[in-house]
């Protein structure tokens, strides 16, 4: 598997799994993060995915100079519902992260409790802490959205 | 008790104990990574990672919410092992380029299987949020 596919459109976290995966040509799995890690990361995002019913990903990596546009055009492509799809992109080269939510993510996510967000996950970046900064942001975003309606006991 | 065994038995096994623990402590991690530190400039590739798709929502089967985008099959991821890269896919090496350069222009959708279905769509009036550190 070639790695531009995967940026056309986000893969699970432990699609790298050794015992899911045995993809041994494309080098070393756990470059960025360890495997540790990375299955921190996919609890993070399924779970959230899975309580808001939102679409939660999350994008590490590089973005082209107007940050902004860039994350928006990922989190056009981040799924089948757009709409319904939350948008993490963290540049730590830069030293950006954009959230970016759709149109039905952003009526339970208010732009408020994603800069709040954001600020949590700054904070743990400045720390150098980028696994721990993103699943705290993660689940601050997915607590604030609350459970979709078909979800609620009442 | 001679002298030779009093050096061995007060200064030796004392150092011995202290040169396994210190070799403990301090040998090189097996897989000890470079931390990341503010400031200082990011060589990895670039990665998405997605929830897993037969989890999201509480609303019917996966397949119609995953990432559906290997053509001709709805229930294919496509980082998936069970199906890997499917021919269409290998349309993208070429039109893609370099990775995350989603360059602002190319809103063109009519280049292989895999990215047609994925075609930027229109999400409304965006929201988020962004930071810097």
């Amino acid at each position: 598997m070639t790695r531009a596919p995967e940026l056309n459109s986000p893969r699970t976290g432990t699609d790298v799994g050794d015992t899911l995966h045995p993809r041994t040509a494309e080098g070393k799995l756990d470059e960025v993060f360890s495997f540790r890690e990375l299955a921190r990361l996919d609890e993070a995002l399924t779970m959230s995915s899975r309580e808001t019913g939102l679409r939660f990903t999350l994008y590490v990596g590089e973005l082209a100079t107007p940050t902004r546009a860039t994350a928006e055009q990922l989190h056009a492509r981040s799924g089948d519902h757009p709409t319904d799809a939350v948008l993490i992109a963290v540049s730590p080269g830069q030293r950006v992260v954009e959230v970016v939510t759709g149109a039905g993510a952003a009526r339970r996510l208010p732009d408020r409790a994603c800069a709040l967000a954001v600020l949590s996950m700054t904070s743990a970046f400045a720390n150098g802490d980028l696994v721990g900064g993103i699943v705290n942001g993660l689940r601050q975003l997915s607590d604030q959205a609350g459970h979709p309606a078909g979800l609620r006991p009442h | 008790m001679t002298v030779a065994e009093t050096l061995l038995v007060y200064a030796g096994i004392p150092l011995a104990f202290v040169l396994v623990l210190a070799l403990l402590t301090l040998r090189p991690g097996a897989d000890r990574r470079p931390r990341y530190k503010p400031g200082q400039p990011w060589n990895h590739a670039p990665v998405w990672y997605e929830p897993h798709p037969a989890t999201v929502g509480g609303h019917g089967p996966a397949p119609s919410h995953g990432p559906a985008a290997v053509p001709g099959s709805g229930t294919a991821a496509l980082g998936s092992s069970m199906y890997p890269e499917q021919p269409g896919e290998r349309a993208l090496d070429a039109n893609a380029g370099a990775g995350p350069q989603v360059a602002l222009g190319t809103q063109d959708s009519h280049h292989g299987g895999a990215t047609a279905a994925r075609s930027p769509q229109a999400a409304g009036p965006l929201g988020g949020a962004r930071g810097t550190w």
